[in-house]
């Protein structure tokens, strides 16, 4: 096409000014490129967090999201094992779900009674070699971080291990015990007398298999905890602190209480039937969690099971905000790019076109149309577009690797440790493109005005223009 | 058509410029027929409004009232889009100052008349070797209009006005850039391109070079047609 040959060469007539406008949308470019890819990396970093320690789909007993945080034991759901079965044995599933495991979520009092404080506890069980596999859960690649590589867990055969918030640690005063860093036990005045040795909550315990095995000497501090049973009467289990480990959120880290499934059903229901009150089901990938919820609630409906599902934007809400939160800052910087890239384009193309004033009423009296000036300069802003737009694009790929490659890290907002800053532009394979074509656009867009105002000159006019 | 008729008819064609509310009256009533294909020039002191004429003729420009038709068509109320496909078919333009475009090579800029007339590719090729030889340039093809002298860029716009074989060729003080030497020899090179092409060319100049090959003059003044001769 001649017409974009000859606007190509008019951009390398004035390459100082063409070179500007060309950086111009470039550094645009790179700007989006670059928020963009940190968006994306942090939306999906986010996910696979939460993915990892929450699964994607979490299955209660109808009501339980709503009021079970009042009374889990209201809300168990027997029978559990077999449901886990079909589920992960349903064969329009099983090709889809990693993982379908219990998870009990229970509070009461946890007190450590060697110390004379004791605090209330919200608790988790699960089974710790399943969860070990959902922290394998990386389907978006993203790099992995030191802390949770380390991070230790649970054992199936340790059913009284646990770990404990730092903050839960610092107030039951095991600071000490647990080696954890900057955190000193301190002795709190007593103001009301020490309770008995006799009186702590061990009578009520009901006794249990490994209640009435031989006590084996556990090093590990002991603490106490205190629940409501099914039954309603308050029951006792004890749990040894393998470790404290820091929460996210304080008001988590201050009453966090991790431990096996088997022992939180041993506090709930004592010696009845052994209830979950949630089951998380993991998948391999997040986009199938819609036909996967539909052929759940399809299941549930065929056994006339009474469950209901949440999705990990449902649980976290959190997930949702911060997505919405970090697209308005998106769409902010896209917008001044965009204004930028407009009005940069808008002076070049109204320089070149003032610039070459006689040239247009030459070529007018030669015979071209009014059109096919303005199809002149649009094509002269088409290839700044362009050429603008891939520079940009290069030049963010080229910064990205960089960025990525120096290892910074930085601690976003709800997390304990930092990770790692980076940016992966093709996290989002439609960025850079989606990008590129409107940057291209708007590159035509803004020559409009200066072309129109080239094709409309006076022939005559703009001969005797020097 | 034969020597006798007229390429361009103007009958009582006035053209007058408003400047803020300062009214220039360019043209104050010209009827004019200038014979097809000959050679003839238009004379008269600056300002007399031969500039304006040639305007009009080439339609890059339109009377404010008069008649006029231009190689058989009626040309004063022509639409931009008819104006400009007219001008494309029909007439060819030299400047004063060139006026080749610049990002063009020498062989692009004789070219470009024939694009705008969507002549297929071999054509185009084989008339602007061809035109590029008679105005010797065939070495020169592949130079751009700042990598050519005056002359040059002369007979690249004479090429260029004539590659696709207009009626009617304007030239407007063709030599007014050159020196007088280089001057001639274009004019030389014009005569001979017009001998040869049998087109109507019509000029505009002071030079009196030009009026000694002129077969027609047309002298105008204040706007006003005051001499007509034949050579
Ligand atoms: N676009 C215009 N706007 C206003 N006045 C104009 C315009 N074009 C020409 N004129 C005026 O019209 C008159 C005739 O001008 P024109 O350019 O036709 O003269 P010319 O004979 O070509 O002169 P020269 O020999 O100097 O080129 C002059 O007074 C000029 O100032
Ligand atoms: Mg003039």
């Amino acid at each position: 096409m001649k017409t974009l040959n000859i606007a190509f060469r008019n951009i390398f007539r004035n390459s100082r000014r063409s070179l500007m406008t060309i950086l111009a949308i470039g550094v645009s470019a790179v700007a989006i490129h670059l928020f963009g890819g940190y968006v994306a990396q942090v939306i999906y970093g986010m996910q696979t967090d939460f993915v990892r320690d929450n699964g994607h789909l979490h299955i209660y007993q109808k009501g339980f999201f709503d009021f079970g945080a009042g009374n889990p034991v209201a809300y168990g759901i027997s029978r559990y094992l077999e449901l886990i079965q079909m589920i992960t044995h349903d064969p329009q599933l099983k090709d889809h779900v990693l993982i379908a495991t219990p998870i009990i979520k229970l509070f009461g009092i946890a007190g450590n009674f060697q110390k004379d404080v004791s605090k209330t506890f919200f608790g988790i069980g699960y089974v710790p070699s399943e969860f070990k596999k959902m922290w394998q859960w990386n389907d978006y690649n993203m790099p992995s971080r030191a802390s949770r590589k380390n991070r230790v867990a649970l054992s199936d055969s340790d059913i009284e291990g646990g770990i404990i918030g730092e903050g839960m640690a610092r107030m039951l005063l095991l600071c000490d015990q647990l080696n954890i860093k900057n955190c000193v036990d301190e002795i709190p005045e007593k103001t009301i007398a020490p309770i008995d040795e006799t009186e702590d909550f061990n009578y009520l315990a009901e006794p249990s298999a490994s209640n009435t095995n031989l006590e084996k000497i556990d090093q590990r501090p002991k603490l106490d905890l205190l629940a409501a049973t099914a039954g309603g009467a308050p029951n006792i289990v004890s749990l040894y602190v393998n470790n404290a480990e820091i929460q996210a959120v304080k008001a988590m880290d201050d009453s966090y209480v991790a431990m096996n499934v088997s022992l939180a059903q041993r506090l709930l229901y004592g010696k009845g039937e052994k209830k979950t009150t949630g089951i998380i089901v993991q998948l391999k990938h997040t986009k199938d969690i819609p036909w996967v919820k539909a052929r759940l609630k399809q299941l549930f409906a065929e056994n006339k099971l009474d469950l209901e599902i949440k999705d990990y934007t449902q649980i976290v809400p959190m997930y949702r905000q911060t997505i919405s939160f970090l697209f308005a800052v998106f769409s902010f910087i896209a917008a001044i790019m965009g204004m930028i890239v407009l009005f940069t384009i808008i002076n070049t193309m109204t320089m070149n076109v003032m610039e070459r004033v006689n040239e247009i009423g030459t070529i007018r009296a030669l015979g071209l149309r009014r059109s096919g000036i303005l199809w002149q300069f649009i094509a002269e802003g088409f290839v700044l577009g362009i050429l603008g737009a891939t520079f940009g694009s290069i030049a963010s790929v080229i910064i990205a690797m960089g960025i990525n490659a120096s290892g910074i890290s930085y601690i976003p907002p709800n997390y304990v440790d930092p990770v790692p800053l980076t940016i992966v532009i093709f996290q989002n394979p439609f960025l850079m493109p989606v990008c590129w074509t409107i940057f291209v656009l708007l590159s035509v867009g803004s020559s409009i005005f200066p072309a129109r105002k080239a094709g409309k000159m006076v022939i005559v006019d703009a001969l005797r223009h020097v | 058509m034969n020597k006798n008729e007229s390429v361009v008819r103007l009958t009582n064609v006035t053209k007058t410029y408003f400047m803020g509310k300062v009214e220039v009256e360019a043209l104050r009533g010209i009827t004019i027929q200038i014979p097809v294909k000959r050679f003839n020039v238009i004379i008269g002191p600056s300002g007399s409004g031969k500039t304006t004429l040639l305007n009009l003729l080439g339609c890059i420009d339109f009377p404010s009232s008069g008649q006029m038709e231009v190689c058989g068509q009626e040309v004063a109320r022509m639409n931009d889009k008819q104006a400009s496909d007219f001008r494309a078919e029909n007439i060819g333009f030299i400047f004063q100052n060139f006026n080749l475009v610049p990002v063009l090579s020498a062989y692009e800029n004789v070219e470009y008349p024939l694009l705008l007339m969507k002549k297929p590719a071999a054509e185009r090729k084989q008339l602007t070797l061809k035109m590029l030889d008679a105005v010797g340039l065939s070495k020169h093809q592949n130079h751009r209009p700042n990598e050519l002298s005056g002359g040059q860029r002369q007979r690249v716009a004479i090429a260029r006005a004539l590659v696709k074989g207009p009626k009617l060729v304007l030239a407007d003080e063709p030599t007014a850039n050159l020196d007088s030497k280089t001057g001639k020899s274009i004019i030389d090179l014009m005569y001979a391109m017009q001998s040869e092409n049998h087109t109507t060319f019509i000029f505009s100049s002071h030079d009196k070079q030009v009026m000694e090959y002129s077969e027609k003059v047309f002298e105008i003044r204040d706007g006003l047609l005051v001499k007509e001769k034949e050579n």
